[in-house]
């Protein structure tokens, strides 16, 4: 099972409300054969822009990422529960990504174009294309008219 | 006199230098008369190898850290900085400009401003002295 991370904006209620909305959320992700790894409390606070919901505009959020082990299957119906839930404003779903490469390639990045690779790369492809600025027709092609426009 | 000078300290007074380092260095080039070859050594004066910001402080972009990602867009627009403006490498600018994305569709960060809160921010880099230049 893949681990994913959903990040959901509860609306604004109180405490208890918010606890059986939690264990509402959790339960569904236990009745599909999912785990919970942990849950992230981002905090209450106003949103950056005012969302439409439910039929209700909500310009704050409580704002909670589950990191969850769940099959793949079971997202798509985990999203579709929730986008049915009032409580829930907003709710995405993002694979977990952990490990993080550093080969840095700002090095070769910084020199000047004719070294760089990806330059490099452009001039040869750019010599098996035609110019088009240089490029002239030809007369002896054996058609007897100019196929183009003058 | 100005003559005399310059003349004395062209060809008197390196004269005078060279035969006290000789008498100092003799006896170490008796010891060891024949290995004067020159010695196998790597580059003294290569530079070091440049990183971004983000590899060489190992830190890996997440779309739940937006006051980080918030320092990559503008205040006045919200608009992501490009490559030649944060000097970040290809690898983790395309990551950032993603977690961004990420984190403007969560709700997390705004489209079009930059947080007030986050305004003072320490600047990463200098929007005005681009890397390479553009058009605006
Ligand atoms: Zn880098």
């Amino acid at each position: 099972m893949p681990t994913y991370e959903v990040a959901l904006m509860l609306r604004a209620m109180p405490k208890p409300e918010l606890k059986t909305t939690l264990k509402r959320i959790s339960h569904a992700i236990f009745d599909r054969g999912g785990i919970i790894r942990n849950i992230e409390n981002l905090g209450f606070r106003p949103m950056p822009y005012k969302t439409t919901a439910h039929g209700i505009v909500h310009r704050e959020a409580n704002y909670f990422v589950f990191k969850i082990d769940a099959a793949t299957k079971a997202v798509w119906d985990l999203k579709e529960e929730y986008s049915r839930d009032v409580d829930v404003i907003r709710r995405r779903v993002f694979k977990s990504q952990d490990t993080c490469d550093n080969n840095c390639t700002l090095e070769e990045e910084l020199l000047p174009p004719a070294y760089r690779e990806d330059v490099q790369n452009m001039i040869e492809v750019g010599k098996t294309q035609v110019n088009r600025f240089t490029y002239k027709f030809k007369y002896n092609s054996g058609l007897d008219y100019y196929p183009f426009q003058k | 006199m100005s003559l005399l000078k310059t003349l004395l300290t062209r060809y008197v007074l390196p004269n005078t230098y060279r035969a006290t380092a000789v008498r100092f260095t003799s006896s170490d080039a008796k010891l060891s008369a024949c290995d004067d070859t020159p010695v196998e050594m790597e580059n003294p004066y290569k530079k070091e190898r440049r990183q971004c910001i983000l590899c060489k402080l190992n830190i890996k972009p997440d779309y739940k850290n937006y006051r980080l990602l918030s320092q990559f867009q503008s205040p006045y627009t919200g608009r992501i900085y490009g490559r030649h403006i944060t000097g970040l490498c290809k690898n983790k600018q395309a990551l950032v400009e993603n977690e961004i994305r990420k984190a403007q569709n969560c709700a997390y960060m705004p489209y079009y401003y930059k947080d007030k809160v986050f305004l003072k921010d320490p600047k990463l880099f200098d929007p005005e002295n681009p890397i390479r230049s553009h058009r605006f």
